[in-house]
């Protein structure tokens, strides 16, 4: 039978470091990226630039071309030329290819800008892991801007 | 919420441009690629050598000792510009 989460994470002091130890090759691992850029297809909403405590699902499925981002926060010369600077799809889906990894997670997330850190903490975060933690990637990588 | 992540028993790895910041939060393993900032922490645009290279040492971070609560700070200034 499937366990229920727990309505709130356990919490730790912010000295102790929650260590999962890595497993097997990265030849086998299946990679979820997690992002907190603004980013999302280009089809989905768009985030609130403004301060926005949502997040978006990127299909697996997805390329560079598809995706793009809401933010008035960083320098967007770069990830307006090429999205992978902030969200290196393309990139790892070529080390999928050259079976360097495994390959991608189903979906991908990313969060947006947003200076409500007790939403965040207590909502946003605990959600969104619960989403990863349904695709249960062998990985996550987590990026800025 | 790489943290949150990682409690759930799942291995994550961050690649930050603000490693002040970052060691602040204790993470499990993150990369501080030198010589980029927020905008372009995964390398420079349409250099996807460099970008690969930043991503597999990032990914190179799961396989590698163990560190938690520090950020591995590289070099890729000196890296050859493409694209």
């Amino acid at each position: 039978m499937e366990k229920e989460a727990p309505p709130k994470p356990l919490e730790l002091s912010r000295y102790c470091v929650p260590f999962t130890p890595f497993r097997g090759k990265l030849e086998e691992v299946t990679l979820c990226v997690v992002s907190t850029a603004g980013v999302r297809e280009k089809r989905d909403k768009p985030f609130d630039t403004e301060g926005d405590s949502t997040y978006r699902v990127i299909s697996g499925e997805a390329n560079g071309s598809d995706l793009t981002y809401d933010d008035t926060h960083y320098d967007h010369a770069c990830a307006d030329r090429d999205i992978n600077c902030i969200f290196p799809i393309d990139r790892l889906r070529e080390l999928a290819t050259e079976q360097r990894i495994a390959g991608l997670a189903e979906r991908h997330f990313s969060m947006g800008f947003s200076q409500a850190l007790r939403d965040l903490r207590e909502t946003t975060i605990p959600r969104l892991a619960r989403e990863v933690d349904r695709a249960r990637p062998g990985a996550v990588l987590l990026t800025g801007g | 919420m790489q943290r949150a992540i990682e409690m759930l028993g799942i291995p994550t790895v961050l690649v930050t441009v603000e490693p002040e910041e970052t060691v602040q939060a204790r993470p499990p393993r993150a990369l501080c690629p030198r010589g980029f900032v927020a905008g372009h922490s995964l390398g420079r645009p349409n250099d996807a050598a460099l970008q690969k290279r930043i991503l597999t040492d990032a990914l190179g971070l799961l396989t590698g000792e163990p560190r938690p609560g520090e950020v591995i700070e590289r070099d890729y200034t000196s890296a050859p510009a493409q694209g």
